[in-house]
């Protein structure tokens, strides 16, 4: 008999010790992490029509657009990162390592595409972020954005690097998912700079 | 059964107590020395830290403040000449700001609300030493840059185009920046952190609607920061590139424009006066409840005006830049909004009387500060009303009444309440009691010496005295109001100061504590005091807003949360209903290695674009060393490790 018997006891030993979603604490922080990050790039997005409402020129003169068609694709490629990505998620959801590791792969193999295809469109741009204003927005939304697809690029490696080596924890599978969840909130942020940088009717009529 | 049987149930109870004590023990273990500094991930470690560390930005600050106050003191005084001044008055609005009154109040909240929610830690205890670092190095940053006078002299917002490149040469401003980063950074963290544990880690009973109202505060405050301080951010990171490597966000020849400096400034420098003075108003609560023995009048009153002020917090931003000629429809609606705070402030104030009314308080140093605050208070609100008419602003725009006023709103809204509140919680911090004595002088003496500070400014400032000037000319007539400032600028420094000896001097002659010495009703009072590194023995559970008050004989208690291994228990978010449990990790070098390598990244850049790609390595580095799991959390493994 021990004093634990002496006041009514809320036993909670049989409850589990992972939970998926926002039942687990790290969904929260992922999710603050998101709210952040996205208040930083609606900022961003206010900046950008900030000074073009205020700007004489929009864009200005010397501007190009750096291609409809390669931006375009670049976009596709990110947008198709998203199902292995998701398919991570489920197969993390049924502890599935070997279709976890597969769909790894190949989200990073397109993540670095992505990398690569945006490396091209950056240097080939007919301004830099010192020429103006315009510049300077366009790079530093670019600059963001690509330390995010770094960030997610780099995560992916590293997880694939903990499934190969162990050893992976119950926890572990709930990281994946929120993993794949933040990833999906780098591509809508590209999504919307995609419209208001490429499909700016100000820059396509330059073309 | 006999009473030999009775007493032997006892002690064989008090065993298994004491048994599970020292698993307990061994299981959160803090390590001590400067081992714990580097390593220990307890929130009540890194939340006394906090405050300690914001404490000495406070006195750094106040020096600061009295020096500025000697130079003023009479008219053509050639104590510290402009360039000198200019960095002072800087350094300090941002000290106060930025170094001292956001991190004292998160790092009351980092102490206070795993114990008041009855849990044991955080949700994230290495991302709370990581924040704790981060901090730290913001303010070594402006503290290195102004004593090799590099410090800031731009004012605390750095308006462009002066603190541009080509106004401010140099590397002042890059400092100022490059703190403001850390500093974010940090209160980001801990925000994200806080909300967390509190939607996540509530002891079972905790519903919404029963949440401690400093708790609520805490909440408010913490989305206040997150939606607040990506805009501060993210202009001193563009303020930072157009000094840095000629980006043209704030130059209007090339586009850019010097109003959008002002207009992500102010997105986030209205909301920060609230993230400073809403954890103030839970800690007055905390101590009117305790005081009177009585239960806040109108919970939800309560709670509706601290979401509200949070909301319309973000409404006012504008009413900062009136001077700035805004298109007159734009103006009023920043007018309305700004006279609209007072309703929410209002109500909370009436439901605070209503619950001292009639009731027969005690009055102790805590309550006494939370008086002179309504006090303070008032007066910086009604100035505060007067200002939030865009006449009035015009005409003392700039001027010592401006001073007044935010020094009226600050120390009042803020200052009082957290001298009250460090009154009222440093003995479960310690263990010990403070001098009642020693408090009550303290307390006169910064009440007496704050107003005497900041009164006549008001009228200084109707007679045409600027801020932000080192000197003025006899003929003005503002000397005598001035020496009247400087004269109560050293009582108050005389009252913090005694506050301090009585704090220190509690440290060994105090009386013991105990754990409950104002008979207070929130859970952090269930446990000793100081509380051990798990906070309490079993997890309590609760039954009422007033969780001690309110606690039955039979109140259960959490059992069954493993103590060989960090547990903690996950409720969820409304009705805080156990849900699973989760494991926490222990103490660890490389939160802190993450904040070097975070302060190398941001230093570099100071001097150098490289700075950014060169510091990834290291941060990379530590980040995979924190993800990497160690085997010491003692988790369901999927997969063996392998060779
Ligand atoms: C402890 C007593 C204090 C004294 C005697 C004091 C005094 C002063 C003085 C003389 C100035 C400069 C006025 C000028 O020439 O423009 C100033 C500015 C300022 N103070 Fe204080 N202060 C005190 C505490 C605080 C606290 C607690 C806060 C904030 C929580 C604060 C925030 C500021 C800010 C933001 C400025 C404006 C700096 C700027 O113009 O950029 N002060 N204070």
């Amino acid at each position: 008999m021990s004093a634990i018997a002496e006041k009514p006891a809320l036993d909670v030993s049989g409850l589990p010790t992972v939970a998926d979603g926002p039942r687990a604490p790290l969904w929260w922080g992922v999710t603050g992490i998101m709210a952040i990050e996205g208040t930083m790039f609606a900022i961003l997005v206010a900046t950008y029509f900030y000074l073009r409402g205020a700007a004489v020129e929009w864009p200005p003169t010397g501007v190009r657009h750096p291609g409809l068609g390669i931006t375009t694709l670049n976009l596709a490629i990110l947008l198709a990162s998203i199902v292995p990505m998701y398919l991570v998620a489920r197969a993390a959801g049924r502890q599935d390592l070997k279709g976890i590791r597969l769909w790894l792969l190949v989200s990073t193999v397109l993540m670095v595409a992505f990398l690569a295809v945006r490396g091209f469109i950056l240097t080939g741009l007919t301004f830099r972020w010192d020429s103006h204003a315009y510049g300077s927005v366009v790079w530093i939304a670019a600059a963001l954005h690509t330390t995010h697809v770094l960030t997610g690029t780099g995560e992916n490696l590293l997880f694939l690097a903990l499934l190969l080596k162990g050893p992976v924890e119950d926890k572990h599978m709930v990281d994946l998912r929120l993993n794949s969840m933040y990833w999906y909130f780098v591509v809508l942020a590209w999504v919307v700079f995609y419209c208001i940088f490429f499909l700016d009717p100000g820059l396509l009529q330059v073309r | 059964m006999s009473v030999a049987e009775v007493e032997d149930v006892g002690y064989a109870g008090e065993n298994a107590d004491a048994e599970e004590r020292r698993r307990l023990e061994r299981t959160w273990w803090s390590p001590k020395g400067l081992r714990g500094w580097l390593t220990d991930v307890d929130h009540k470690a890194i939340g006394k830290r906090y405050v300690g560390t914001a404490l000495v930005f406070f006195a750094l600050g106040g020096i600061e403040a009295l020096l500025m106050r000697l130079q003023l003191a009479r008219p053509e005084a050639r104590l510290i000449g402009p360039d000198r001044y200019d960095q002072l008055f800087t350094v300090h609005g941002s000290t106060m700001m930025f170094l001292f009154a956001v991190p004292i109040m998160l790092g009351m909240g980092t102490y206070l609300v795993p114990l008041m929610i009855g849990t044991r830690n955080l949700a994230f205890p290495r991302l709370n030493a990581f924040s704790y670092w981060v901090y730290v190095a913001g303010g070594l940053l402006l503290y290195a840059g102004l004593f090799t006078n590099t410090g800031p002299d731009a004012g605390w917002f750095a308006y462009v185009p002066l603190s541009g490149p080509a106004f401010s040469p140099g590397k002042r401003v890059d400092i100022w920046a490059q703190m403001i980063t850390f500093t974010e950074i940090s209160s980001l963290a801990v925000a994200v952190n806080l909300i967390t544990t509190i939607f996540k880690h509530r002891a079972p009973g905790m519903s919404l609607n029963r949440v401690p109202l400093f708790v609520w505060s805490q909440l408010v405050t913490s989305f206040m920061v997150v939606f607040a301080m990506p805009a501060v951010m993210l202009c001193s990171l563009m303020l930072a590139l157009d000094r840095l490597v000629d980006t043209h966000f704030f130059n209007p020849s090339e586009g850019g424009d010097a109003l959008l400096w002002q207009h992500l400034f102010w997105f986030f420098g209205h909301p920060e006066v609230y993230i400073i003075f809403i954890p103030a108003l839970g800690m007055v609560s905390s101590i009117i409840a305790a005081s009177t023995r009585r239960e806040v009048f109108g919970y939800l009153p309560m709670v509706m005006s601290l979401v509200a002020t949070g909301f319309i917090g973000f409404g006012l931003w504008v009413h900062h830049m009136f001077a700035t000629g805004l298109p007159q429809l734009g103006a009023s609606f920043f007018t309305a909004a700004s006279l609209m705070i007072a309703i929410p402030s209002g109500t909370q104030i009436f439901c605070w009387l209503a619950t001292l009314w009639g009731s027969r308080p005690r009055f102790t140093t805590p309550l006494l500060y939370v008086l002179g605050f309504f006090f303070v208070f008032v007066i910086g609100g009604l100035t505060g009303v007067m200002l939030g008419s865009v006449p009035l602003d015009l005409q003392v725009h700039d001027t010592f009444f401006v001073v007044a006023h935010f020094h009226y709103v600050l120390i009042g809204g803020a200052v009082f309440p957290l001298l009250g509140g460090l009154s009222f919680w440093l003995p479960k911090m310690t263990g010990r009691r403070l001098s009642e004595r020693l408090g009550r002088l303290s307390f006169w003496l910064v009440f007496v010496g704050f107003n005497v500070t900041f009164f006549p400014m008001h009228q200084l400032g109707l007679q045409g005295m600027p801020r932000r000037v080192y000197t003025y000319l006899p003929e003005t007539g503002w000397g005598d109001l001035n020496l009247l400032a400087t004269i109560g600028a050293g009582i108050l420094g005389l009252g913090v100061l005694v506050f301090v000896v009585n704090a220190l001097q509690s440290l060994r002659h105090g009386e013991m504590a105990g754990d409950d010495p104002w008979g207070a009703d929130t859970l952090e009072w269930s446990t000793s005091s100081p509380p051990p590194s798990y906070n309490f023995l079993r997890l309590p559970t609760v039954a009422g807003r007033y969780a001690l008050w309110s606690r039955r004989d039979d109140q259960p208690e959490v059992t069954g949360l493993r103590s060989d291994r960090r547990e903690m228990l996950v409720t969820n978010l409304l009705d805080a209903e156990p849900d699973h449990r989760d494991v926490l990790p222990g103490p660890t070098i490389w939160p802190f290695i993450l904040a070097c390598g975070v302060a190398m990244t941001f230093i570099y850049a100071i001097f150098n674009p490289w700075g950014f790609v060169v510091g990834a390595v290291p941060c990379a580095v530590a980040l995979i060393a924190w993800f990497w799991p160690r085997g010491d959390m003692d988790r369901d493994v999927i997969m063996e490790k392998r060779s």
